[in-house]
């Protein structure tokens, strides 16, 4: 568990404190994570008032339920990650979601194929990034592409022109895959 | 449909977090995630496995004004509450003898099995009028354990969540949903658990309490008490 070290962050520090009631832990929190957060949101759900709500609703969430958060499951910014993703994706699914073409002349941004050699130093990155490479093209092109912009199945077959059903199968057998390599 | 073999239910966690379920999929999901433990393991390592992914994303100015809309909501759900709080209706302090008496048997029982460091602190939740079940809350400087004496399952899709309210104060603070199978254990000990302070346990959606306070039935009540 040569990362267990990262649960004792600052973030992982702030949240428990904020799990004690501390506004003070939250104000830091927003301070260390809010960018972060606020373009991981914009990302997926592409408008500024709308990620803004994303946001606020995200850290009323972390206030409520930091008591629950522990260090030991595993790193805060994961955790906090996972609340901003769930709510943006609960944002568009209830808006019914526009499709991001990808096109920039639309101010949609692409993903650029060699996207997963950005993805952060971190030792968990790295063995993210090496299982990421051992699929399918296929399967992890749509993986990172519904990760990154939040879209459903079948907004990924939409916008990469393939069949529902292989989508599907691609995103199944590819997070499968993940897993067992990621989890020896 | 919720699966049960494993690695179905590993596949459906992956793409719940990832996203790609559609409205009604993902609603089933959320809705089981406050009852199933399991599932509730699969997409929180999802979540951590994924994680590294969500720097794709570049870092972005949020617009001003955002945190001032937080803080307005955070403070007004820990202002000084008006008069009329729901806890004050509740006849929180009459147990029954015979109640009492069956669940300190067990309460013994807990205490000699379960190593608590420091100075503890245990509670009894009971139903405040009539009805079945109880529990058994023990705190110590390591954290807070909470466990059900007998059966409790919330009714449907519902979940059971657990409040505390600090002694000088009347407002119940969120401590989390209590997992299905019964048993909710809190590290470090939140410091507002202390030696008067009452619990108390909702019925709330799935997931638990929208707002920062009980939207459902108080259910089970019970006071902290140094041993």
């Amino acid at each position: 568990m040569e990362n267990r070290s990262v649960a004792l962050s600052e973030v992982a520090v702030l949240i428990e404190a904020v799990g004690r009631g501390s506004q003070v832990a939250l104000k830091r929190l927003y301070e260390v994570e809010s960018k972060r957060l606020y373009g991981i949101a914009l990302r997926i759900v592409r408008r500024p008032e709308i990620a803004a709500d994303v946001l606020q609703e995200a850290f009323v969430q972390i206030w409520q339920h930091a008591a629950a958060f522990s260090a030991e499951r595993g790193p805060g910014a994961a955790w906090l990650t996972g609340i901003v993703r769930f709510r943006a994706l609960d944002a568009v699914r209830k808006a019914g979601r526009e499709i991001p073409s990808g096109d920039p002349a639309l101010g949609d941004e692409p993903l650029e194929p060699d996207v997963i050699d950005k993805i952060g130093a971190s030792a968990d990155a790295e063995k993210l990034r090496r299982c990421l490479k051992l699929l399918e093209h296929d399967q992890q092109r749509c993986i990172v592409l519904a990760f990154v912009e939040g879209l459903s199945h079948s907004q990924v077959a939409e916008r990469i022109k393939a069949p529902l059903g292989s989508v599907k199968s691609w995103i199944r057998r590819g997070l499968l895959s993940l897993r067992r390599c990621l989890e020896p | 449909m919720i699966p049960e073999n494993p690695e179905e239910l590993q596949a459906l966690a992956g793409e719940y977090v990832l996203g790609v379920l559609d409205k009604e999929e993902a609603g089933e999901v959320a809705a089981e995630l406050a009852t199933n433990a399991e599932l509730r393991r699969a997409v929180a390592l999802w979540e951590e496995r994924l994680y590294p992914l969500s720097s794709i994303a570049a870092p972005a100015e949020p617009p001003s004004g955002t945190w001032q809309a937080i803080e307005a909501r955070i403070s007004a759900s820990v202002a000084k509450p008006t008069s009329q709080s729901p806890w004050n209706n509740l006849a929180v302090w009459r147990w029954s003898t015979a109640a009492f008496a069956a669940a300190a048997a067990g309460l013994a029982l807990w205490i000699a099995v379960t190593p608590v460091p420091g100075p503890s602190l245990v509670a009894v939740l009971h139903p405040p009028q009539q009805g079945q079940g109880s529990w058994i809350a023990t705190a110590g400087r390591s954290g807070l354990a909470l466990r059900a004496v007998t059966t409790a399952t919330p009714p449907g899709d519902r979940t059971f969540e657990l409040w505390v309210i600090t002694p000088g104060t009347t407002r119940p603070r969120p401590l989390g949903v209590i997992p299905r199978d019964g048993e909710l254990t809190l590290t470090p000990l939140p410091p507002d658990l202390r030696d008067g302070a009452t619990l108390a346990i909702s019925i709330e959606p799935a997931g638990g309490s929208p707002t920062q306070q009980p939207t459902g039935p108080v259910v089970f009540v019970g006071s902290m008490n140094a041993v």
